[in-house]
């Protein structure tokens, strides 16, 4: 089932950026879905009209099969359902205390407080932050910080997780459990999360589907391993393939050795590589 | 902000605002109304005890921001005990300057003695409520007390992006240094002027995102937010009736002691 689709999406800022050129794409609901994408190819702007923080200026977006309603009350449905994390976490902490800034979209959902706050605890307990909601929010760091976002738009429980660059700017164990956690959101609770980044080397490891970006258009799209068959098209949009499909490239197009492309994670690699070796052998 | 860094580390952090309010606002309005040297000292000393004791700081700690308005108070004070007087006058010390004295008389000493303490007084209530109340809590103090919506989240808003425009501000300037900027007056201030500019137009861009970000957690024009359990802290009551009634007494005290 499509948990969120686009059809035709238009966007054109005031400055006659055009933005978004009739974007339709679909996510799958219970699946993690990569949007690929170099510096201004669209995916904040994308992003933002799947929230209904912009409204598109043709085309429509689909909730759940529905079109979504661009009125008071239909937004604000639009925003339970649907909750952006922010690339910088500073843009998104706006209170000096961590549990107060995470209980604000619980809040805002017209919720009791008893219910508020037993969200605000599921949320800092799923997001690992339980131990920080003591100290102010400047005392956090980068990493601490993105996690306190991430549990402030959980506590809306929504069906769909928008994330910008989640992994921009952490230490590679930050990446790790970044990505780790939005794989167990996936599987325990079979929310569909999207994520922008050019970080490639995740893409193969934590995505289901994704979508090339490009000038506002969406360019390619499929699984991963789809994607990495045209490492052209990536690289003519600023982007590479991953570290380990590139090595497979190499040693298929310099070597003449007969390497999968498309295998790009660490596994995979060393399943074709050793199929090779084999092969060899006999 | 260094008071608000202990505050967090407070044993009654976790203690209920209001309260803690309350105390500061007794005992710092019978300071300020008896205007007396005995309750003075009397409230700066037991706004010390509650603060090392209860509220677990090391009165090293204390003692150290006990320094800052301890100069300005000095300071403060010299200025209204000092002065110019007719010659004759009857003086507690001074030089003759022309036909006139310049010292102190006894009066003016008591004066400026007076305000000395009762200043003390109530810088010590004042750190009684910044160095175990988070900014935080107080602000949502100040919302049950009907102070104006709009100024309780500006306050907040205010709070929260000192520390983020801070450091802003901290990576510009080492940006700056580390290229040179700071050799010589000259290049100083026009690298510092470029830093505030810098400054101004990413608070203006921050502003905007973050308008972004809210709206897409529902924002409708009010920044409600609950707050972690608070601990009741009824205990602060009759605490506060107690130390009201001391200072009452040592100033009764005072009064019969003193002609």
């Amino acid at each position: 089932m499509k948990a969120i689709q686009a059809e035709e999406l238009c966007y054109t800022y005031e400055d006659g950026t055009v933005a978004l050129d009739h974007i339709t794409f679909a996510a799958e609901q219970g699946k993690v879905t990569g949007i690929l994408g170099a510096n201004g190819a669209g995916k904040s702007t994308l992003f933002l009209s799947l929230n209904g923080v912009l409204t598109p200026q043709s085309g429509r977006v689909l909730l759940g099969g529905a079109p979504v309603d661009y009125h008071k009350k239909g937004l604000l449905e639009l925003r339970r359902r649907v909750g952006i994390v922010f690339q910088d976490p500073d843009d998104q902490l706006f209170s000096a205390d961590v549990y107060r800034d995470v209980s604000f979209g619980g809040v805002n959902l017209g919720l009791p407080a008893e219910e508020v706050r037993r969200r605000v605890e599921k949320a800092l307990e799923r997001t690992g932050v339980s131990h920080l909601r003591d100290k102010p929010t400047h005392a956090l760091s980068y990493g601490q910080k993105k996690r306190v976002a991430i549990a402030g738009v959980l506590v809306m429980e929504p069906e769909v997780l928008i994330l910008d660059e989640p992994t921009a700017g952490l230490d590679p164990q930050g990446v790790s459990d970044i990505m780790k956690l939005l794989t167990r959101l996936r599987n325990e609770l079979g929310m569909t999360v999207l994520i922008a980044t050019h970080d490639m080397d995740i893409v193969p490891l934590y995505c289901d589907y994704a979508y090339l970006l490009g000038g506002g258009k969406v360019l390619l799209e499929g699984t991963p391993e789809a994607l990495f068959a045209d490492p052209a098209a990536l690289r003519a949009n600023h982007l590479r393939l991953p570290r380990i499909a590139h090595l497979m490239e190499v040693l298929r197009d310099v070597d003449g050795l007969d390497a999968d492309r498309s295998a790009a994670t660490i596994g995979a690699a060393r399943r074709e590589i050793l199929r090779m070796l084999k092969e060899e052998n006999q | 902000m260094g008071t608000d860094r202990y505050a967090y580390q407070s044993r009654l952090r976790r203690v209920s605002p209001m309260p803690k309010l309350l105390l500061t606002a007794v005992v710092l309005a019978i300071c300020l109304c008896c205007d007396s040297v005995a309750v003075g000292l009397f409230t700066l000393i037991l706004m010390g005890v509650l603060i090392t004791a209860l509220g677990g700081l090391s009165p090293r700690v204390y003692l150290h921001f006990l320094k800052v308005p301890l100069i300005f108070l000095v300071i403060g004070c010299l200025t209204i005990v000092a002065g110019a007087y007719p010659a004759g006058t009857e003086m507690a010390a001074a030089i003759p300057v022309g036909d006139s004295l310049w010292g102190f008389t006894p009066d003016g000493l008591w004066l400026g003695g007076r305000i000395f303490c009762k200043a003390l007084g109530a810088v010590g209530c004042m750190y009684f409520l910044s160095l175990n109340t988070p900014v935080t809590d107080l602000t949502m103090a100040l919302e049950k007390l009907h102070v104006p919506k709009l100024l309780v989240e500006l306050m907040e808003l205010i709070y929260r992006f000192i520390f983020v425009l801070g450091s802003t501000a901290a990576n510009i300037h080492t940006a700056q240094d580390s290229r040179l900027g700071y050799q010589g007056f000259r290049r100083s201030v026009s690298s510092l002027g470029m830093l505030s500019s810098m400054v101004f137009l990413r608070a203006w861009r921050k502003a905007e995102r973050i308008y972004t970000a809210l709206e897409s957690r529902g924002y409708t024009g009010s920044l409600t937010t609950l707050t972690d359990a608070y601990r009741p802290g009824w205990g602060l009551l009759p605490l506060t009736a107690l130390l009201g009634a001391g200072q009452v007494a040592i100033w009764f005290a005072e009064g019969r002691l003193l002609p």
